[in-house]
């Protein structure tokens, strides 16, 4: 470091030289080195805060804690979800006028405008026969984790996504155009709409 | 006391790192009264754009939370981002043509930097602490000093009023007048993320015009720092006319001396403190600040002005400018060319979107008796402020292809975006194994197009056979 210098005067030349280049001894800004050295402080109490002693509420704790929150959210809405009470809701014009705008945006690709069934696509749904479960609680489950059939995934895929709230409405509206008592289980080779190659 | 500049220390960092304040002089010349003008337009220009309504909604409003960016009466969605492509690369090829050209006129008269703190701030500092120097001898006074703490209080709560209103017009940017109104008149807590975001700007501001001030052009500003790869030897600059100045001082029988009296009002007025009289310098915003100083001395003087100039290093050398060059030419042709094609691509900007993709977990295609079926999942926004209906229908000229359910098209709702699962049908005689085909939306009234290819997926054909 050279000494104090006089305001004004040229800064010191450094003495070595690198392929004829040779630079001056100058200081960098304090405000700038603060940064610098700021930083480096700041990096070193966060892996102590972090990694050390753990102050620091880990990303994946905090992640983890919010999934199981939400999933126990979930979990009190379904078990309040038994049969009667999906019967309940879809005689429930409001739900059921809710669950249809859910089948219109979304489940009509596959089982029809009409819930007649494509052919090829989706079963019919405006029938008494049902092939995946006759229970309110079956077709919950089957709107919510999907289909496999014989292990394999099917076109029916999980709609878990649509929330504990639409999947009970979608399900209630399916059950408006049926009777209680009155829904059969049939093999899945006998569903009139399937008619698969 | 005001350091000697010298052109290898920058004036404003002392040997030891510490920062020295400046207190220029204030110089009321003819560039100083025109850039003022240009700096109340920009600032009122900057401060009126969110009160101007377009179509219902303010001229710029950058809707982040909502995703939707208004600009002059368009709406861009998240999809439009790539035309920001031409936004920075337009700026670039601006600010490169500007620069070969004319030099840092973007810094001494538009940099919101220059403009805030030449125009607003340091006209504050004047009403507080008078001129320069008795600003510097208010510097060099203890705190205990009569009237110290007075006046750099009152100086700081002016600077925070200040601050604080920059602040407002430009969160007011991002969610518009209407939207910030009652967020002033609401608790502060009321709106947690938007008031921490206007404390925080409005302390970056205060900090950057009462402590950092030219260091942000000197070190951190990137444009500063490219000057040298973007000026060259017939850029005009502000300089200083060597061959006519020197030799410097009083003239005294006997010894030759230039036009330049050594009276040092260059050095007094420079907000970065340089000594414009040895040549270029990075520190150099372009300012005209000497050039006023200078042009006044010499009226005084009675000798023509211009001793410090704009003017290319060229022309002080006694040669001429030649504004005509490959790389003037060159940015300047990158500058029109980019113009024209974002021009056509903001006019091609339809106020709807229209994507595709493939709905996850599903089987690629499904079979049936007669047909070969292809699930799609649309992505359809209206961008425009009135509902509109809307049709999809396949063109497919090799081979039919069926969209279900659509006949009746689908009314969205003005700024929202809906999934559909589109169901396609090729029949089975018609499939003649996987082709690409063209999906068009459009609109009811007829003023949106939009195709989106596609490919049907499906078995050999060989394997439908019967």
């Amino acid at each position: 470091m050279t000494k104090d210098q006089t305001r004004g005067s040229k800064p010191v030349i450094m003495p070595h030289s690198y392929d004829g280049i040779q630079e001056y001894d100058q200081s960098l800004p304090n405000w700038w080195l603060f940064t610098l050295f700021g930083s480096i402080v700041f990096a070193f109490l966060y892996w102590l805060a972090n990694f050390v002693t753990g102050t620091l509420p880990d990303d994946r704790v905090a992640i983890n804690t919010e999934i199981d929150a939400l999933e126990a959210r979930q979990l009190a809405a379904i078990k309040d979800l038994d049969e009667p009470t999906l019967w309940k809701m879809s005689r429930n014009s409001k739900t059921v006028a809710e669950g249809q705008a859910v089948y219109n945006s979304l489940c009509f690709t596959c089982h029809g405008p009409t819930l007649a069934g494509i052919k090829g696509l989706g079963f019919r749904l405006n029938d008494d026969l049902w092939v995946h479960g006759n229970t309110p609680t079956a077709i919950f489950n089957n709107v919510s984790e999907g289909i496999t059939f014989e292990g394999k995934p099917t076109g029916m895929a999980a709609q878990k996504v649509l929330g504990t709230g639409r999947i009970a409405a979608v399900t209630a509206f399916l059950l408006s155009k049926q009777k209680e008592g009155a829904m059969k289980v049939i093999p899945r080779k006998d569903e009139p709409s399937q008619l698969t190659p | 006391m005001k350091p000697t500049p010298i052109r290898e220390s920058v004036t404003t960092i002392g040997h030891d790192g510490t920062r020295r304040f400046l207190q220029p002089a204030l110089i009321f010349g003819s560039w100083w009264r025109a850039r003022r003008a240009v700096a109340w337009l920009l600032i009122a220009f900057f401060a009126a754009l969110p009160w101007i309504e377009i179509d219902g909604f303010p001229a710029v409003f950058l809707d982040v939370e909502h995703r939707h960016f208004h600009l002059l009466g368009t709406m861009m969605g998240l999809g439009d981002i790539w035309l920001l492509f031409f936004v920075i690369t337009g700026w670039g090829f601006l600010i490169y043509a500007t620069t070969a050209l004319l030099g840092r006129i973007w810094c001494g008269w538009a940099c919101p930097q220059t403009v805030y703190l030449e125009h607003v701030f340091r006209v504050v500092d004047r009403l507080f602490e008078g001129d320069h120097v008795s600003r510097a001898k208010l510097d060099a006074q203890p705190w205990s000093a009569p009237n110290k703490m007075l006046r750099r209080g009152a100086r700081a709560f002016a600077y925070l009023v200040l601050c604080w209103a920059v602040a407002h017009i430009f969160l007011a940017y991002f969610i518009s007048i209407p939207g910030l109104y009652p967020m002033i008149t609401d608790a502060p807590l009321a709106h947690p993320a938007a008031f921490v975001a206007m404390a925080i700007a409005t302390g970056l501001l205060f900090f950057n015009f009462w402590w950092f001030r030219e260091q942000l052009c000197l070190i951190v500003c990137p444009y500063g720092r490219l000057q040298s790869a973007l000026i060259d030897d017939d850029s005009v600059i502000v300089g200083y006319d060597e061959k006519r100045g020197e030799p410097h001082g009083k003239a005294a029988p006997g010894i030759p001396t230039g036009d330049c009296v050594d009276c040092r009002r260059c050095v007094q007025v420079c907000p970065t403190g340089i000594d414009i009289r040895h040549g270029l310098q990075m520190e150099c915003i372009a300012c005209t600040a000497c050039v006023d100083a200078c042009d006044d001395v010499m009226t005084k003087l009675k000798r023509p002005t211009g001793l410090v100039r704009y003017a290319s290093l060229r022309e002080l050398n006694g040669g001429k400018t030649r504004f005509l060059r490959p790389r003037t030419v060159l940015y300047a042709a990158l500058l029109v060319i980019g113009l024209i094609v974002a021009s056509i691509a903001v006019l091609r900007v339809q106020p709807a979107a229209f994507k595709l993709s493939r709905p996850p977990q599903t089987e690629l295609y499904a079979l049936s008796e007669a047909s070969v079926a292809n699930v799609f999942r649309a992505k359809i926004q209206n961008k425009d402020e009135i509902p509109r209906r809307f049709f999809i229908s396949a063109e497919s000229p090799a081979t039919k292809v069926t969209v279900l359910n659509q006949s009746a098209g689908m009314v969205i709702a003005p700024l929202t975006e809906i999934t559909l699962p589109l169901t396609l049908l090729v029949d089975r005689q018609d499939y003649r194994g996987e082709f690409n085909f063209m999906l068009r939306l459009r609109s009811e009234d007829g003023e949106i197009s939009l195709l989106q290819k596609a490919h049907f997926i499906g078995p050999d054909p060989r394997t439908l056979k019967q």
